[in-house]
C-alpha cells in the first residue's frame, strides 16, 4: 500500500504542465537520436546528458527517462525499417522486422514494436515499482556459473536462426564464436588473435559486425541481382496500422517477451541480448504459421521487442536498489544520478522518494509519450521505403558508416564494416544464415567469462556447474531443449512405422 | 601567440572572477583527446573539462574528440604523432599506465609533455558485511595461509584494482603471483559478486561501494588513500595497519611531445585556471571527484614513479612477461 | 537451383569454405600455443580457443563431405559491375578517412558510387546530394551533439 501511495506521489510530481513538456522534448529527442543506427541507447543517453543539466533535478530526471526509453525505441526502428540495428538488442527484431518492412508490412511491424514496448515497459515499470526489492535479493545470488548456465541456455536457442542447414548454420556461429576470441582476453589481460593490429585490442564490435552482415551485405546482394531477379520493395500493402489479426498474433509474445525480459534485465550481468534471442526463439516455436518465419512474421518482431524493453526497466532495478550500474547505459544514468547529489543504493528510496517515485512515475509517462510521438510517425517512416531504390540504399550504406564513424573513427573499423559486408554478401549467396555469426560474438565472450570465473572461485572444480541448483536447473533446460527435437522425430517415426 | 601569452600573465593577478572573455582569450582553441569511446570516464572528464573551460571563458572554443581502442594506447600514439602541437591535450590516468604495458603497446607515456594531475580517487578494500574478515590484518593473514582461497573481485585484468590486489599481497609478505583475482567487467558485476557472496574480497573506487558500505551491507577494511576519507572517517588507511601501500586512481591531461616551455607553460595554466574555477569546483562535487591537483615538475616526478611501480608490480605478479 | 555441379565432381565453393575454416583452425590453435600468460586457477586464457579449433576442424571436414556431396546452394548469376561500383564506394571511403580527407567527402562519394551501382545514372546529381547529406550530418553531429566525425580540410572551416 505504501508502494502505492509514493507512486501516486510520484504522479504528482510528475505531471505537473513543466515536467511534461521536458519529458515530451525528452522522448522526442531520445527517439531522434536513437534512430540513427550505430548510436545505441546507452550514447544516445551519454550525449543528451548535458542537456539535462540546465533543469532542475526533477525535471531533468523526468527528461532523462523519456531520453533513455526514447533511445530504446528509436533503435528498433532503423533495425526493422534498415535493417541496420543500432545495438545487439536490437538484433532479433531486425530478422523479422526488416524483411515485414520490405513486403509492405512496415507498418503493422512498427506498430507492434511500438505497442509492444509500451506493454512490456510498463509491466516492468509496475514490477520495478513493486517487486524491486524482492526480485534484486534473487538477482545479487545468481553466481557465474549460473551465467553460463543461462547461456547455454540461450546459445542452445540460437538454432532457430539456423535456417535449413544445420551445418551451415553452426558454421555462421561458430565464425561468430572465432571473432569473439579477438582482443584482450577480459580475465588475464593477454591479446588473443590481435596478430599485432592495435585496433584489434578492443574486439569485434558487435554493431559493427552486424550492421556489416546485415546492412551492408543486403546492400551488396540486392545490387548483384538487380537485373536478373529486382528486389521489389512495397512500403505499404494492406493496412499501414495492425489488423485484427496481427492483435491477436502480438499480444501473447509481448507478455512472454515480457517474461523473459524483466527478470534477466535484472540479473546484474544478464543484458538484453539472451532475452530477446529466448523471445525469438519461442515465438518460433509456438508461432501457428511457422512457415512465415524467416519471411517476416510479425511474432518474431512483437516478442523480442517486447523483452528488449522489459530488460530495459529490469536494469533499473539494480541501478536504482542497489546502485548497481549493469549496462553501459546504467552506468551513464548513474553519472547521471550522480549530477544531482543522488546516490542511487539502499538508502535512495528512503532518502529521496520524491526523486525517485518521480522517476518511476515519468517512465509511465514517457512510455505513454512514446506510443502517442511514434504511432502517427510510422505512416512517415514507412514512407521512406518509397525512395527510389539505388538512394535507399545509398542512404543505408551512408548512416551505416556514419554510426561505425560515430562511435570508433578508425579506418580499421571500417575496413571491418566493408569486409563483414562482403562476407555477408557471400553468406546471402551461398545460403548461409547471417544472425548466428552475431550471435555467437556476442554469447561466446560471455560464456566463456563466466565459465572461467565460475572455475576459478572452485579452484579448477567443473563439479561447481552441477553443484549449484541454479545452474543444474538451466543446464537440465538446455540439455532437454537440444534433444527434445530429435526424440519427438525418432518418436514420430516410430509412430509412423507402426501405422 | 607570445603577446597573448604576456597579456594573460599580467592579467593573471587580477581576479579570476568577474573578467570578460576576451580579455582573458590566451588559448582560442584547445582540443581534448578522450582516448576511449564516448561515455566512458576519461570521456566524461575530458567533456566536464570542455563545460568547465567554455563556461569560465577561459578559453573560446574547446573541441573533445574520442578515440578508441586498447585501453587509450591509440589514442596515446596519436597524440604522440601530433608533436609540437601546443592546443592539444590528452585526458590519461593510472589504467593508461598498466594498459601499456599489457597491450605491450610500442609508444608510453615517458613520450608526452605531462601538464596536470586533475582528481584522483581512492580505492577501497571491502568484505560482505557477514564476513569473518573485520581488519585488513586479518585479510592479511588469511592471504599468507593460501591465496588460492582468497578471491578478490574487481575490474580488468591489469587495472587499478587489480593492482592494488597484487601490491598489497607484496606489502603483507604473501605470494603475489599466486593471487586469485578475478576481473569482472564494471564495477556492477563485482559489486554483485560481493553481495552474493561469491568473492572473499572486493575492491574498487570508493564511489562505485559508497552506497553499499553505509548501508551496511559492504564492510571497508581499507582504504588505499594516505589520510581517511572525508565522506568515511570511520574507515582506516592500510598505513595506519600497519600495511605500507599507498594508491590513488589518478586522472591527469598530457599534452603532445616537442612543445616549447612557452606553450607548455600556456597549457598549464590554462588547466591550471579551470582546476581554480568556480565552474571545475562545481562539477567536482557533482561528479564526486577529489581535487588532487598537481602540476609541473612534481607532476613529472610523480607519474615517473607511478610509471615504474606499476611496471614493477606486473612483472612480478606475471602480468607481463 | 539445383546442383548439377555436385554431379560432376566436388563442388567448388564447398571445398573452399572447408579450406578457409580449416585455415581459420589453424590460426586460432597456433595462436593459442603462443599464449605465455596463464591463469592460476581454473582455466587459462587457451582452452576455449582450443575448443574452437576442434569446432572449426569439424565444420571445415564436414564441408569437404558436403563437396561430394549435394555441395552448396547454386548462386544465382551475380552482377559484379555493381559490385565493383559499391566496394569501388566503400574503399574510397576508407581511404579517404584514412588519409585525412574528411567525412563529407568520403560520404558523398560512398553515396555516388552506391547509387551508381544500383542503377542510376547521374553520378555528378548523386554525389552532389550525398555530398550535402555528408556535409548536414557532419554538422549536426559536430554542433548538436558534440561529436566530431573524422575531419578533412573542409571540415575545418565549419569548425
Amino acid at each position: 500500500m505504501d508502494t502505492l501511495l509514493s507512486l501516486l506521489n510520484g504522479f504528482g510530481v510528475a505531471l505537473e504542465p513543466s515536467k511534461l513538456v521536458f519529458c515530451l522534448i525528452g522522448v522526442f529527442l531520445g527517439t531522434a537520436v536513437g534512430v540513427l543506427p550505430g548510436i545505441g541507447p546507452a550514447l544516445t543517453v551519454a550525449l543528451l546528458l548535458p542537456i539535462t543539466f540546465k533543469l532542475d533535478p526533477a525535471g531533468s530526471l523526468i527528461m532523462f527517462a523519456g531520453i533513455y526509453y526514447g533511445g530504446m525505441y528509436g533503435g528498433s526502428t532503423t533495425a526493422i525499417l534498415l535493417n541496420a540495428p543500432g545495438e545487439s538488442a536490437s538484433l532479433a527484431t531486425a530478422l523479422e522486422g526488416s524483411k515485414m518492412a520490405k513486403a509492405g508490412r512496415g507498418g503493422p511491424a512498427l506498430a507492434t514494436s511500438a505497442i509492444g514496448s509500451f506493454v512490456a515497459g510498463l509491466i516492468a515499470t509496475i514490477g520495478l515499482a513493486f517487486l524491486a526489492p524482492w526480485l534484486v535479493e534473487v538477482a545479487v545470488k545468481f553466481g557465474p556459473w549460473d551465467y553460463f548456465a543461462l547461456m547455454i541456455v540461450a546459445f542452445v536457442t540460437v538454432s532457430a536462426t539456423f535456417g535449413d542447414s544445420p551445418l551451415r548454420g553452426l558454421t555462421s556461429l561458430f565464425i561468430g564464436i572465432t571473432l569473439g576470441l579477438v582482443g584482450i582476453d577480459k580475465l588475464t589481460g593477454q591479446a588473443r588473435l590481435t596478430f599485432g593490429v592495435p585496433e584489434l585490442l578492443n574486439g569485434v564490435e558487435v554493431t559493427t559486425l552486424a550492421v556489416g552482415l546485415f546492412a551492408v551485405g543486403e546492400a551488396f546482394y540486392v545490387a548483384s541481382k538487380r537485373f536478373r531477379d529486382p528486389e521489389e520493395i512495397i512500403p505499404i500493402k494492406g493496412s499501414l496500422w495492425m489488423t485484427k489479426q496481427d492483435w491477436k498474433r502480438s499480444w501473447a509474445p509481448w507478455l512472454r517477451g515480457t517474461a523473459f525480459g524483466f527478470p534477466i534485465g535484472a540479473l546484474p550481468a544478464g543484458g538484453a541480448e539472451v532475452p530477446t534471442f529466448l523471445s525469438y526463439s519461442t515465438e518460433k516455436k509456438l508461432c501457428k504459421y511457422p512457415d512465415e518465419f524467416g519471411k517476416g512474421a510479425i511474432e518474431g518482431v512483437a516478442g523480442p521487442e517486447a523483452a528488449n524493453n522489459a530488460s530495459a526497466a529490469g536494469t533499473l532495478v539494480p541501478l536504482l536498489t542497489l546502485g548497481l550500474p549493469t549496462s553501459a547505459t546504467a552506468a551513464i544514468m548513474l553519472a547521471g544520478f550522480q549530477q544531482y547529489g543522488l546516490n542511487p543504493g539502499p538508502l535512495l528510496f528512503a532518502e529521496k522518494p520524491d526523486l525517485v517515485w518521480g522517476l518511476i512515475a515519468s517512465l509511465f509517462i514517457a512510455n505513454v509519450m512514446l506510443v502517442i510521438l511514434n504511432l502517427p510517425l510510422i505512416g512517415l517512416w514507412v514512407r521512406l521505403l518509397a525512395v527510389p531504390q539505388p538512394w535507399l540504399y545509398a542512404g543505408i550504406l551512408v548512416f551505416s558508416t556514419m554510426g561505425t564513424l560515430a562511435v570508433n573513427g578508425s579506418p580499421v573499423e571500417l575496413a571491418q564494416l566493408f569486409l563483414f559486408g562482403f562476407v555477408g554478401y557471400l553468406m546471402r549467396r551461398y545460403d548461409y544464415p547471417v544472425a548466428p555469426m552475431v550471435v555467437g560474438l556476442i554469447l561466446g565472450p560471455m560464456a566463456e567469462q563466466q565459465l572461467r570465473r565460475a572455475l576459478q572461485i572452485s579452484l579448477g572444480d567443473p563439479m561447481i556447474l552441477l553443484e549449484n541448483p541454479g545452474s543444474a536447473t538451466l543446464l537440465g533446460i538446455a540439455f532437454i531443449a537440444l534433444v527434445a527435437p530429435f526424440a519427438m522425430k525418432g518418436l514420430n517415426k516410430f509412430k509412423a512405422s507402426e501405422d | 601567440m607570445l603577446t597573448s601569452i604576456l597579456k594573460r600573465t599580467a592579467l593573471t593577478a587580477v581576479a579570476l572572477a568577474a573578467l570578460s572573455t576576451a580579455a582573458f582569450a590566451q588559448l582560442n582553441e584547445l582540443k581534448i583527446m578522450a582516448p576511449a569511446a564516448p561515455g566512458g570516464g576519461w570521456d566524461g572528464t575530458a567533456r566536464s573539462m570542455q563545460q568547465a573551460l567554455t563556461a569560465a571563458g577561459i578559453v573560446k572554443s574547446v573541441q573533445v574528440t574520442n578515440v578508441t581502442g586498447a585501453g587509450g594506447t591509440i589514442g596515446l600514439a596519436q597524440l604522440i604523432g601530433a608533436k609540437g602541437a601546443g592546443d592539444q591535450l590528452m585526458v590519461n590516468g593510472f589504467v593508461m599506465v598498466g594498459a601499456i604495458l599489457l597491450n605491450k603497446s610500442p609508444v608510453n607515456l615517458t613520450q608526452v609533455t605531462p601538464i596536470a594531475r586533475l582528481t584522483a580517487e581512492a580505492e577501497v578494500i571491502v568484505v560482505p558485511a557477514d564476513s569473518p574478515l573485520k581488519t585488513a590484518k586479518d585479510l592479511a593473514e588469511r592471504l599468507k595461509a593460501d591465496p588460492a582461497k582468497v578471491t578478490w573481485a574487481g575490474g580488468s585484468a591489469g587495472g587499478t584494482d587489480h593492482i592494488l590486489a597484487a601490491l598489497f599481497a607484496q606489502a603483507v609478505g604473501a605470494d603475489a603471483k599466486k593471487i586469485n583475482y578475478i576481473p569482472f567487467s564494471g564495477g556492477g558485476e563485482a559489486l554483485a559478486a560481493m553481495l552474493g557472496g561469491r568473492v572473499t574480497a572486493g575492491v574498487s573506487g570508493y564511489g562505485e561501494f559508497e552506497g553499499q558500505i553505509k548501508a551496511g551491507k559492504l564492510r571497508v577494511l581499507a582504504v588505499s588513500s594516505g589520510k581517511r576519507l572525508e565522506n568515511a572517517p570511520d574507515a582506516p588507511t592500510l598505513k595506519e595497519q600497519g600495511i605500507d601501500l599507498e594508491l590513488l586512481n589518478w586522472r591527469s591531461v598530457v599534452a603532445p611531445p616537442g612543445l616549447t616551455a612557452d606553450q607548455t607553460k600556456a597549457l598549464t595554466d590554462t588547466v591550471e585556471k579551470m582546476v581554480k574555477s568556480k565552474e571545475w569546483q562545481e562539477i567536482l562535487k557533482a561528479r564526486g571527484w577529489d581535487d588532487s591537483f598537481l602540476a609541473g615538475a612534481a607532476f613529472d616526478a610523480f607519474l615517473k614513479a607511478e610509471i615504474e611501480r606499476v611496471s614493477k608490480v606486473m612483472t612480478e605478479v606475471g602480468l607481463v612477461k | 537451383m539445383t546442383n548439377e555441379t555436385g554431379r560432376q565432381g566436388a563442388n567448388r565453393p564447398a571445398l573452399i569454405v572447408g579450406v578457409l575454416l580449416l585455415i581459420a583452425a589453424a590460426l586460432v590453435g597456433y595462436d593459442a600455443s603462443q599464449q605465455t600468460i596463464t591463469s592460476n586457477y581454473g582455466v587459462g586464457p587457451t582452452a576455449v580457443p582450443y575448443v574452437v579449433t576442434a569446432g572449426l576442424v569439424i565444420l571445415g571436414l564436414a564441408h569437404f563431405v558436403v563437396a561430394f556431396r549435394e555441395g552448396l546452394p547454386e548462386p544465382e548469376e551475380a552482377d559484379n559491375k555493381a559490385l565493383l561500383w559499391i566496394a569501388g564506394g566503400l574503399a574510397f571511403l576508407i581511404a579517404c578517412i584514412a588519409l585525412g580527407g574528411g567525412f563529407t567527402i568520403a560520404i558523398a562519394a560512398v553515396f555516388a558510387c552506391t547509387a551508381r551501382g544500383m542503377g542510376r545514372q547521374a553520378f555528378l546529381v548523386d554525389a552532389i546530394i550525398g555530398f550535402v547529406l555528408g556535409l548536414f550530418i557532419y554538422l549536426v553531429f559536430a554542433k548538436v551533439l558534440t561529436l566530431i566525425l573524422p575531419s578533412g580540410p573542409l571540415e575545418r572551416l565549419f569548425l
